[in-house]
C-alpha cells in the first residue's frame, strides 16, 4: 500500500500538469483560429517556461540569458527547413566556409530536434561561466550572455540576415505537436527534479554552504541543469519558428525575456507547477490585454499601443512585493488529500515551507 | 591630434565614469542593480527635448528636475516596499520599472524618435594649442568633470556624503549607528537622477535626438562599467567607468569598420571573463560583497 502511495504521489503532478496542458492543447485544436494560435503560441510558452524552471526553479538562480538558447533553436530551425531555392536568394552572401548552410534540408521533426540539440551545444559552451557564479553576478552574466547573442545575430548581417526578418518557414508546428513537447518538457523536468541531482541541486538552493559542505558539487550540478534547460528552450525556440514562419531578431531579446521573467515570477519559479501556471495565466493576460488595446472591449476606441507592456509591468510589480514566491510559492499541483474525485485542477493546502535565502 | 584625440577620450571617459556612479551608488546603497537607470536618463533627455526653445541652462535645470521627480516616485512605489528584498528580486523589479517607464513614454509622448537641433555653439570647433577641438567634446569633457568633482566633494567632504559612505559599505551597521534609512536611500535616488539628467543631457547634444528606447545603451554602460570597476567602492566604479569609456574611443578610433558593428559582443565577453576571473571587480581590493 505504502509503495503504491508513494507512486501516486510522485506521478500525479506531472499527470495534472500534462492534463492542463492537454485542455490547452483541446481548447485551441477545436477553437477558431485565433484561440487555435493563442493557445499553441502559449503551449509553447510552456516549454520555454518549462526549460527556464529546470535551470532556474532547481538551482534558485534567475536567468535572464535563456531567450538566446530560443533564438539558437530558432534559427536552426530556419536554417533547416526553408526550402533550398528560397534559401540560395535569402543567403546570397554565406561566408564559404559555411555555405553548406544553404544546402542542407531536412523535415520539420529533424530539426525540431537539431533546434534542441544546437541550444544544449550553446548552454554546453557557457555552462562553466553558469557553474561559478551565484545570484547577482550570475543573473549579470547570463545578461551578457543574450546581449553578445543579440549583438551577432544583428550584426552578422551575410549569415543571419542581421535586422531583417527570417522568412519562408514552412508551417509545421501543430497544436498537437506543440502539446506533444509541453507534455515531454513537464515530463523530463519532473524526472529531473525528482533525480538524485536534482534534490542536490536543488538543496544548495535552499542552503549553499550547508550544500557545499555536504559533498555536492554544486557547481557541476547547476551545469547539468543549465545545458538540460538549454534544450527544453532550444526546442521551444524550434516550435516558435515552425508555427510563426517568420521571425526577427527583435524577437529574441529584452522584450521576449522580460514577458519569460514574468510568466515564471507571477507562476512562483520555485515549482514546476508554478511555471506551467505562469506561462498560461500570463498568456491568456496577455491576449486579453492585447484586445483590450485594440478596443475589442471598449467599444472600438483603440488605446494607445503600450498599455498592455505597462499592466503587465505593474502585475510584476504587485505580484514581488506581495508574493515574492508567486501564486504557487513551493507547492506543485496536488489531488487534494481527504476528499478525492473534488476538482482535479484544486490545490494541496499541504503547507509548505517557504524557502529561506532562496537567491 | 593627439590632443584632440586625448580631449574626445577623457570626455566619454568622464560621461561613461557618471553614468557608472549612477548604478554603482544604488547597487551599493541598497543591493539595487538599476535597469530603470535608462529612463531616468530618458526622462532628462525628454526634458532637454521639451524645452529645447528655452535657453539651455533652463533645459538643463527642468532635465534635473524630471529626472530627479521620476527617480523618487520610483522609489516611492517600487523599491520602497522592496526594500528587505533580494538583489535578484530588486533586479527583476527594475525590469519591470523600465519596461513601464519606457511603455509611459512610448503611450504619450514619444511615440517615436524626435530629433534635438544642438545649440548653435556645439558645433563650433576652436583651437587649443594647436589642435582643432570640437566645443561638443569641450563641453562633455567640462560638464561631466565637473560633476564628478562635486560627486567627490559630495562624497568626501559632507555629512550625507559620510553617511551614504558607511550605508553602502555595511547598510545594517550603518543604521544602528544612527544613519536614517529613510534620508540616505531618497538621497541616493535624488543624485542618481541628477547625473542622469546630466548624462541625458550630453548624449542628446551628441546624438541630436530623443526616443524612448535611448536608455538602453548608457544603462548598459553603466552596468559594465560598474562591474569592471568593482560594485562595492564608488571609487573603482567611477575609474572602471573611465577606462571604459577611454577603451571605446581608443577602439572606435582603431577597430576596422567591419568589426565596430560587434564592438558590444567582445565588450560583454570581456563583463562576463571578469566576472568568472574577478567578481569584485578589476580594480578593488575589497572582498566582493555577497549577494
Amino acid at each position: 500500500m505504502k509503495s503504491r502511495n508513494r507512486i501516486l504521489d510522485t506521478v500525479q503532478t506531472p499527470a495534472l500538469l500534462v492534463g492542463l496542458v492537454l485542455l490547452v492543447a483541446l481548447a485551441g485544436a477545436t477553437g477558431d483560429v485565433t484561440t487555435a494560435r493563442v493557445a499553441t503560441l502559449a503551449l509553447v510558452s510552456v516549454v520555454f517556461v518549462v526549460g527556464l524552471s529546470v535551470f532556474s526553479g532547481n538551482s534558485g538562480v534567475m536567468s535572464f540569458g535563456h531567450v538566446m538558447f530560443m533564438a539558437a533553436g530558432a534559427y536552426t530551425t530556419a536554417y533547416l527547413t526553408i526550402p533550398v531555392p528560397l534559401k540560395k536568394t535569402l543567403f546570397a552572401d554565406l561566408p564559404g566556409w559555411l555555405s553548406w548552410l544553404a544546402e542542407v534540408h531536412s523535415s520539420f521533426p529533424v530539426a525540431l530536434l537539431a533546434g534542441g540539440l544546437v541550444a544544449a551545444v550553446v548552454g554546453l559552451v557557457t555552462a562553466p561561466v553558469v557553474a561559478r557564479l551565484s545570484g547577482l553576478q550570475s543573473g549579470i552574466a547570463t545578461l551578457a550572455m543574450l546581449l553578445i547573442t543579440y549583438n551577432v545575430l544583428n550584426s552578422w548581417t551575410e549569415v543571419t540576415r542581421g535586422s531583417s526578418s527570417m522568412i519562408g518557414i514552412p508551417r509545421g508546428t501543430t497544436t498537437w505537436w506543440a502539446f506533444g513537447v509541453a507534455a515531454a518538457a513537464v515530463v523530463v523536468a519532473w524526472l529531473y527534479r525528482c533525480s538524485r541531482g536534482g534534490l542536490q541541486l536543488r538543496a544548495s538552493r535552499e542552503d549553499f554552504w550547508a550544500a557545499q559542505a555536504s559533498g555536492i558539487a554544486v557547481g557541476r550540478h547547476r551545469a547539468t541543469a543549465w545545458v538540460l534547460s538549454a534544450l527544453v528552450c532550444g526546442l521551444a525556440g524550434a516550435l516558435y519558428a515552425g508555427y510563426l514562419t517568420s521571425f526577427n531578431v527583435n524577437g529574441f531579446f529584452l522584450t521576449a525575456t522580460f514577458s519569460f521573467v514574468v510568466m515564471i515570477v507571477l507562476g512562483g519559479y520555485l515549482s514546476l507547477s508554478g511555471a506551467v501556471v505562469g506561462a498560461l495565466a500570463v498568456s491568456a493576460l496577455q491576449e486579453v490585454l492585447r484586445r483590450f488595446q485594440d478596443g475589442r472591449f471598449t467599444g472600438g476606441n483603440e488605446l494607445p499601443a503600450g498599455v498592455a507592456d505597462l499592466i503587465v509591468a505593474a502585475v510584476l510589480l504587485v505580484v514581488l512585493v506581495k508574493a515574492p514566491y508567486g501564486l504557487m510559492g513551493v507547492r506543485e499541483l496536488r489531488l487534494p488529500r481527504r476528499r478525492r474525485g473534488g476538482g482535479a485542477e484544486r490545490r494541496s493546502e499541504a503547507p509548505a515551507k517557504e524557502p529561506v535565502g532562496a537567491a | 591630434m593627439i590632443l584632440e584625440f586625448l580631449i574626445n577620450a577623457v570626455g566619454l571617459g568622464a560621461l561613461y565614469a557618471l553614468l557608472t556612479i549612477g548604478v554603482a551608488l544604488l547597487f551599493g546603497v541598497l543591493g539595487l542593480m538599476n535597469f530603470a537607470y535608462g529612463e531616468l536618463i530618458l526622462a532628462g533627455a525628454f526634458a532637454m527635448y521639451l524645452f529645447r526653445d528655452q535657453p539651455w541652462p533652463f533645459a538643463l535645470l527642468m532635465a534635473i528636475v524630471f529626472a530627479v521627480v521620476v527617480a523618487l516616485i520610483s522609489e516611492r512605489l517600487a523599491f520602497h516596499p522592496l526594500r528587505n528584498a533580494d538583489p535578484v528580486t530588486l533586479m527583476i523589479a527594475s525590469f519591470a520599472v523600465s519596461l513601464a517607464l519606457q511603455s509611459l513614454a512610448r503611450m504619450t509622448v514619444l511615440p517615436r524618435t524626435r530629433g534635438v537641433p544642438p545649440e548653435r555653439f556645439l558645433s563650433h570647433r576652436v583651437t587649443i594649442l594647436g589642435a582643432d577641438v570640437s566645443v561638443l567634446d569641450l563641453v562633455t569633457l567640462v560638464l561631466c568633470g565637473v560633476m564628478l568633482l562635486v560627486v567627490a566633494w559630495l562624497m568626501g567632504r559632507t555629512s550625507l556624503g559620510i553617511q551614504l559612505r558607511a550605508a553602502a559599505e555595511d547598510f545594517r551597521m550603518a543604521a544602528s549607528l544612527g544613519v536614517k534609512a529613510n534620508l540616505v536611500i531618497p538621497a541616493a535616488f535624488v543624485i542618481v537622477g541628477v547625473l542622469s539628467a546630466i548624462g541625458g543631457a550630453v548624449l542628446v547634444a551628441r546624438q541630436g535626438s530623443v526616443g524612448a528606447d535611448m536608455g538602453l545603451q548608457p544603462m548598459l554602460i553603466g552596468v559594465v562599467g560598474a562591474v569592471l570597476g568593482g560594485m562595492s567602492s564608488l571609487k573603482g566604479a567611477a575609474l572602471g567607468g573611465f577606462l571604459l569609456g577611454a577603451a571605446t574611443a581608443l577602439l572606435e578610433s582603431l577597430l576596422p569598420t567591419d568589426l565596430i558593428a560587434f564592438r558590444d559582443a567582445f565588450l560583454f565577453s570581456a563583463l562576463i571573463a571578469v566576472l568568472v576571473v574577478r567578481p569584485q571587480g578589476l580594480l578593488s581590493g575589497a572582498k566582493v560583497r555577497v549577494s
